[in-house]
Parts: structure tokens; sequence; C-alpha cells
């Protein structure tokens, strides 16, 4: 499961979220408010929190479909980056 | 201060979404109504049976809320606007706001303008797809399209959104290499819209437009200026209007120009009235402007589909 800083910054891209909603990893991002530009500026606030750079596999609408796909990605993209 | 005004360009917006506020905002009611006289069919039952898409019916209840909401908000306005301007789409919206045409005229050539495009992209260019990227810097893409070039495929740049935000015309066949090469370098691609849209190729569907619809409307002079998307020139006639309108089929949207002519009449302040999804929220806007935007209200509760 995702941790702390994960939730937050997610929930700041997400306006049609409600605080007291919970996140659930097959959530419908862009149905609560992620939109195209939205996903850029959530894709450089995560690169920046984890010091990571998505690969070019990842670079997709697709990455940032659900909390779930999302938060897989990074923790692969973190898990590689420890062990270069 | 100077405020303008920004009539945002459209995404395929659901009918969940404008349909509230066109049903029950007092200025939008009454717009419907005309729409549906002129039109002579019901704008909102044909939008919410044709999903969210670039229909004749969703392009004018697009249309209709930005102009509805800009009225709503016209005594909220922190002075009068000195320009305004409409990337793609919303040059239709900015020549109804400057009065170049009556807005049921206005409505009636959206809509004329609409069947007219659909007419033509269903049978022409029908492998075209206008793809957007981001974070992809102009040079990196002059590169991945010069390298397309020596292979033969055909590319043309319809909308400079950004320094590093582009959208580009292609054939659907190049598309995937054309991903690929844009997430090597790093861009972010977005999503592909179909039918294509601001292309030197579409000569013959300008011409159309023009034999059609636009040739010999009546036009006035707009009662503002009207900053053009293709290049940025501040337009004061009927004749740059009808130019503006039809050159937005063959020349792309050069929207930091248009930013840099907002600020020579020193703008500092604009308003977006429409659901905006682009132009009022790249950094090429924000940092010049404090962008106010002004939407229809959201239903409580979860947000319905809105697809982009």
């Amino acid at each position: 499961m995702w941790n702390e800083q994960f939730e937050a910054t997610l929930r700041k891209h997400l306006p049609f979220l409600p605080d007291d909603e919970e996140l659930r990893p097959e959530l419908d991002l862009r149905e609560f408010g992620l939109d195209s530009m939205g996903v850029i500026d959530l894709l450089v606030s995560l690169e920046s929190e984890y010091s990571v750079h998505l690969s070019d596999d990842l670079l997709s609408m697709d990455t940032f479909a659900t909390p779930g796909v999302l938060w897989a990605a990074l923790a692969e993209l973190q898990k590689t980056e420890e062990r270069q | 201060m100077s405020v303008g005004i920004i009539f945002p360009g459209m995404g395929p917006w659901g009918y969940g979404d404008l349909g509230r506020y066109i049903a029950t905002n007092p200025h939008a009611r009454r717009l419907r109504r005309t729409a549906d006289a002129v039109l002579g069919y019901p704008l909102m039952d044909m939008y919410r049976t044709a999903g969210p898409n670039y229909s004749e019916y969703a392009q004018v209840a697009f249309l209709i809320s930005c102009l509805a909401l800009i009225e709503q908000a016209r005594d909220t306005l922190e002075g009068e606007p000195v320009a305004c301007t409409g990337p793609s789409f919303g040059g239709k919206a900015a020549l109804a706001y400057s009065r170049v045409l009556p807005v049921a005229e206005a409505i009636l050539l959206a809509a004329r303008l609409a069947r007219c495009e659909e007419e033509y992209f269903r049978t022409e260019h029908k492998d075209v797809v206008t793809q957007s990227i981001a974070r992809t810097p102009g040079p990196a893409l002059r590169e991945i399209l010069d390298s397309m070039a020596q292979r033969n495929e055909w590319t043309d740049i319809s909308c400079h959104i950004d320094e590093d935000f582009f959208m580009v015309s292609m054939r659907a066949s190049s598309l995937e290499l054309f991903l690929k090469e844009v997430r090597a370098a790093g861009g972010f691609p977005l999503y592909a819209m179909r039918p294509p849209t601001h292309s030197s190729a579409f000569g013959a569907l300008r011409q159309k437009a023009e034999d059609e619809v636009l040739g010999d409307l009546p036009l006035r002079d707009p009662c503002l200026p009207v900053i053009a998307d293709q290049n940025g020139s501040v337009v004061t006639t009927a004749d740059g209007m009808r130019a503006m309108l039809l050159d937005s089929f063959v020349h792309p949207v050069r929207w930091p120009q248009v930013v840099h002519s907002m600020r020579e009449l020193d703008i500092k302040k604009v308003y977006i009235p429409g659901p905006d999804s682009l132009f009022g929220r790249v950094r090429c806007t924000t940092r010049h402007f404090t962008v106010v935007p002004i939407k229809p209200p959201r239903p409580e509760g979860r947000r319905p589909v809105n697809v982009e």
C-alpha cells in the first residue's frame, strides 16, 4: 500500500474527490478531476518528491489511470533506483 | 490594470458537464432558447444523445455556455476588457462576444461550420490524427520531426501551446513511432484528436468553409480588439475576423504569440469563461497573467464522466 506522502500529493490533483472519501486503488482518477494538464503537474510533483524519472514505457496516460497503477509504477521505479 | 478575455478551446465535454448549467442558469437558458429557434431542433436533447465528442450539438452547447458565463460574470470583472481572444474553437465565442455577428447568427455560424467540417472529414484525411505532447521542448520536437521527414513521413505542427507543449498532425500509421521517439526524448504524449485540426493540408476545407458558410456572411467590425490565435495579430475589422476564422483551418495556433500580444496591450488579468482544460493552465499563460476561470458550477458529489 502507498504511503501518506503519495496520497497527499495525489489528492491535491483530484478536485472532485471529497476529503472524507477513501482513495481506493481502483479509483478512476480522470473521473475525479485528473485531466491531462493535471497529469503533467502530478508527474512533475512525483518525480521531484521521489527523485525518480519515469521510464519511457511509463510515460503514458495509462500510468495515471488509477492510484493502484500509479503507485505500482512509482514503487517499482524506487526499487530500481535503490538497486543502482 | 487592463483585463482581457480568453474564450477556451474545446474539449469533448459530456452532457453532464454543461447540461445542468444550460438547463438552470437564466443566461444560458435564454441562449439555449435562441439556439433552439435558430437551429430548428432542441439543442439539449440532441446534445444529450450525441455523447462526449465534437458534434455540432456539443460545439453549440460549449459556445452558449461560454457566452452565458461571461454574461453572468459581467458585473464582477475588474474593468472593461481591452481585448479578447479565443484559441481554436474559442474564436467563435470571441466573434460573438465582440459582436461581429448577433448572437443568434453566431450560433448558426458555429453549427454550420461544425457541419462543414464533419462533411469534409467524413471523406478526407480519414487517416490523419492530431496528437498532443507535453514536456517536449521545441528543439527536441524539431529533431523528431526532421527524422520523420527523412523517412518520408508527413507531419505538421497544429498547435504551439507552450515552449514544450505542442499538437502535431500526422498519419495514424506514423503515430506509434512518433510516440516512441517523444517518450525517448522524455516527452509525455497526451491524447490524439480525430478528426485532426489546424493543418496546412486542409486548404480544401478552408475553401469549402469560405464557399458554403463564411464567404458572403455580413460581418461587422468587432466592438473590441480580437487577438488572432494564428499569429497574435490584433484584429479590428470584419475582413480581419473573416480571415482569422478561415485561416484557423490551415494555420497552427501559436499561443505564445497571443500571450505576447496581450502583454503588449498591458493586460495583467485574464478571465476564462468556460470549461478550460488547457490554455489558461499552461505556464506560458500563468506566468504572465492572473488567471480567473469562470466555470459552470460543479454538480454536487461525484463528477460526471468527462473525457478529454
